[in-house]
């Protein structure tokens, strides 16, 4: 179109200055995006990938192998171990991030709070906490005299070994993730929530329905979209999980390797065994893994569906 | 009424999907990229401790040599107050070179990794760099770019304990040179063993400590020992002493020799049949609540390097004068009495200009090995010497109030003669790791069998050259 309507133009008047034509006043403002999003991702990608396609060992030395990295991850077992934890892990914060957000992103948006301004700060505020002061924090918090299993043991729950046994790895992982993230998921559901009609709530009640009703049949699946977005910020955000074993314990794997994730992994091969290529290979399939389980996702949420 | 109030609705949620999906799918996609290109450990940077970006020293106008500056990284702050201090004894001492250090201070893993990247990238190297022993043998994989330093060791190797060279060697070739020697030790609390009956110099063998420790148990409320379930190096010095460890002199890999599985068995012992150890609190001996649990009189022995002295002073304060240090209970008569752990090496990185590698050679031969920089490392960084000649030194002789009021430094002499060397390798990080995450947890918390543990630890290693 644009291509034909051009010599007629050119014809009736005049170009503008080439600083003023709308072209080159939009790349002048897209460019600087572009050139870093090219160095720094676009070709960072394209490096990894055939850096996964190589045998980098020590320095300077540096052969194609072909598949041989990836034929590796199949005999890896560290790395299905570490890919368990993150699944765990993953799956873990889903269970937890997206109910107890969304029903407190609810909460605090009807009346039933008096000053939901500054809760919502209150919970907001762990997402600027620095992380080493994270760590120190929940150091303290999940040691076997600590604040947690002192909770718990208003329940009868005896004490637990939160950072030193396998097996609780990953749940005080979940913790600290509850406690970092539930401010930005209620953020996020807040959003959602107030873009629904309040008219549809007024006739609801006119029609005799409780707030557990108006809940449950309108605020959830209007709330639909904005659930399957945090939903998927969720499983990038899990199986990306490296900084909260990094500060829980200083080197990363946790008690007998139950806190290991792939990314840790991914590092340590790299900057450990300084094996870049085969990290790379781990990273690809890593960013495969975590692009099918956002379809599957999309998918189940029906997503993909025409309407 | 309600049909014309679901209309909206179907319009709302229309609406919101029809920008939503785009949004979505360029997040899905960037965030995929993202951990693709996520080989630099993505949040690193986030734990930088504060560490400075470059301090150097001012430079004397007045020094009639040439003017070096030496860039300096280290992950110690001490390390690089050190080496500067010894940088101005140099130049008082040189008419040749004026060195100026300039030193940058990072966190243990960043710094690490930076160095690695950098001399990948064959740029944005530092000239001198500390690097950790856990983590030296990374660098010596492919071609080493680390300059050798056989020169400036031959010099004094007469009077260094060789052993404490080995761990920076690759092929006979010296690459680091550490900052101490770092002896192991048993650390007995006295007040204790008094109260259980025991005295510390009656304990020779391991037989001798077992049976020591069941008296403890029997007579007080203390376990005569903990052993770390997260951490290498309960296990590692004892392996060592046993004449295991991870690699042997012809730098073959023996995670799962027998001297290991015997020396694993013993801590394995202790814990689950002897009932007179248990896991460290907080699963490592650096920990707070261990060092709390043990300055409380849970513990009446931990076993560490030398460098772990300043430990109780800094923070165990109720063990002032009950500290006695003496060396490990021997496996069998006239065996090694210890062995050593940690230690970092500096060495001189390949990027550093031609022009001034003999200078940065004669300075860190001066900082590190000459009589008065040995006597330092002691007096300014509280570490055990790794030159057999400066122990005679007034510094190193005077009794330590704290520690018995015993002369500690020459008492740790006399084991030197009975020390177990400690040889790294290629594999020696990965191993590490392996012993401290796997083994050391599955032997002390879950009664595994020490020869299956190892065995599984030492096939993880090996199958990263697979």
């Amino acid at each position: 179109m644009t291509e034909q309507h051009a010599p007629r133009r050119k014809e009736r008047r005049r170009k503008p200055p080439f600083f003023q034509r709308p072209w080159v006043v939009a790349a002048v403002f897209i460019l600087p995006f572009l050139v870093l999003y090219g160095v720094f991702r676009v070709y960072a990608v394209g490096y990894a990938v055939v850096l996964s396609f190589q045998d980098i060992q020590g320095i300077g030395v540096t052969d194609w192998t072909g598949f041989s990295n990836y034929r590796r991850l199949l005999s890896d077992s560290t790395f299905f171990l570490a890919l368990r934890n993150t699944a765990l892990y993953t799956a873990g914060t889903l269970l937890v991030l997206i109910p107890v957000p969304f029903v407190l992103a609810a909460v605090l948006q009807s009346k039933l709070i008096a000053r939901p301004v500054a809760l919502r700060s209150a919970f907001f505020l762990p997402v600027l906490t620095s992380l080493v002061v994270v760590g120190v924090v929940f150091s303290l918090l999940l040691t076997t005299n600590g604040l947690v299993n002192s909770f718990l043991g208003l329940f009868g729950v005896p004490a637990q070994g939160w950072l030193e046994t396998r097996h609780l790895a990953i749940p005080a992982m979940i913790i600290m993730a509850t406690w970092r993230w539930t401010g930005i998921n209620i953020i996020y559901f807040t959003t959602g929530l107030s873009n629904i009609p309040k008219e549809l709530y007024e006739s609801a009640s006119v029609d005799g329905a409780g707030p557990l009703r108006r809940f449950w049949h309108l605020s959830v699946p209007l709330s639909k979209p904005i659930i399957l977005f945090v939903t998927v910020l969720t499983i990038f955000g899990g199986f990306q999980l490296f900084v909260e074993p990094l500060i829980l314990w200083g080197g990363g794997g946790g008690p007998g390797q139950g806190g290991l994730s792939v990314v840790m992994h991914l590092y340590r091969t790299a900057f450990t065994s300084f094996q870049l290529g085969y990290a790379s290979a781990i990273g690809v399939v890593l960013a495969l893994i975590i692009m099918a389980v956002s379809l599957i996702t999309l998918k189940l949420f029906g997503f993909f569906k025409k309407e | 009424m309600t049909t014309t109030r679901a209309f909206p609705r179907s319009m709302q949620l229309h609406g919101q999907r029809a920008g939503f999906r785009p949004l979505l799918l360029s997040v899905l996609a960037s965030a995929a990229i993202v951990v693709a290109a996520c080989d630099s450990g993505g949040s690193v940077a986030d734990l930088d401790n504060g560490g400075d970006d470059g301090e150097a020293m001012e430079a004397n106008p007045d020094h009639e040599g040439e003017e070096i500056e030496l860039t300096f990284w280290t992950f110690v702050d001490a390390h690089a107050d050190f080496l500067k201090e010894r940088a101005e004894e140099f130049n008082a001492q040189s008419s040749e070179y004026n060195i100026v250090i300039n030193s940058s201070v990072a966190d243990f893993g960043e710094m690490h990794d930076r160095l690695l990247v950098s001399l990948q990238s064959a740029t944005g190297a530092p000239d001198l760099v500390d690097i950790e022993i856990g983590r030296f043998g990374t660098f010596l994989r492919g071609e080493v770019p680390l300059h050798p330093l056989n020169d400036v060791v031959d010099e004094h190797r007469s009077e260094l304990v060789e052993e404490r060279l080995a761990p920076y060697q690759l092929d006979g070739v010296e690459y680091g040179i550490d900052y101490h020697l770092g002896t192991y030790a048993m650390y007995y609390n006295k007040a204790i063993l008094d109260e259980a009956g025991v005295d510390a110099d009656d304990i020779v063998t391991w037989d001798d400590y077992i049976e020591a420790g069941k008296q403890v148990v029997a007579n007080t409320d203390a376990m005569m020992t903990s052993v770390e379930p997260a951490s290498a190096s309960t296990l590692l010095g004892l392996m060592k002493q046993n004449g295991g460890g991870i690699y042997d002199e012809n730098n073959e890999f023996i995670l799962d020799s027998p001297a290991n599985v015997e020396a694993v068995q013993l801590v394995s012992d202790l814990v689950h049949e002897h009932g007179i150890a248990e896991a460290t609190p907080g699963g490592e001996n650096h920990e707070a609540v261990y060092y709390e649990a043990f300055n409380n009189g849970e513990y009446a022995s931990v076993w560490m390097p030398q460098w772990y002295m300043i430990r109780f002073t800094d923070f165990m304060p109720e063990t002032e004068g009950d500290i006695l240090v003496r060396p490990l209970p021997e496996f069998e008569p006239g065996g090694f009495v210890s062995t050593m752990g940690g230690g970092t090496g500096t060495a001189i990185t390949t990027q550093i200009d031609d022009d001034k590698l003999d200078a940065a050679k004669q300075f860190l031969e001066f900082a590190k090995l000459t009589h008065d920089a040995q006597v330092a490392l002691w007096t300014d960084l509280g570490f055990d010497p790794f030159r057999d000649d400066v122990y005679d030194h007034e510094a190193l002789a005077e009794p330590d109030p704290w520690f018995n009021d015993e002369p500690v430094m020459v008492n740790l002499q006399q084991t030197f003669d009975r020390l177990a060397p400690e040889y790294t390798g290629p594999r020696y990080p990965e191993a590490s790791l392996q012993l401290g995450e796997n083994v050391a947890y599955e032997v002390i918390e879950e009664a595994a069998d020490p020869q299956e543990s190892l065995e599984r630890a030492a096939e993880q290693v090996r199958s990263l050259d697979e």
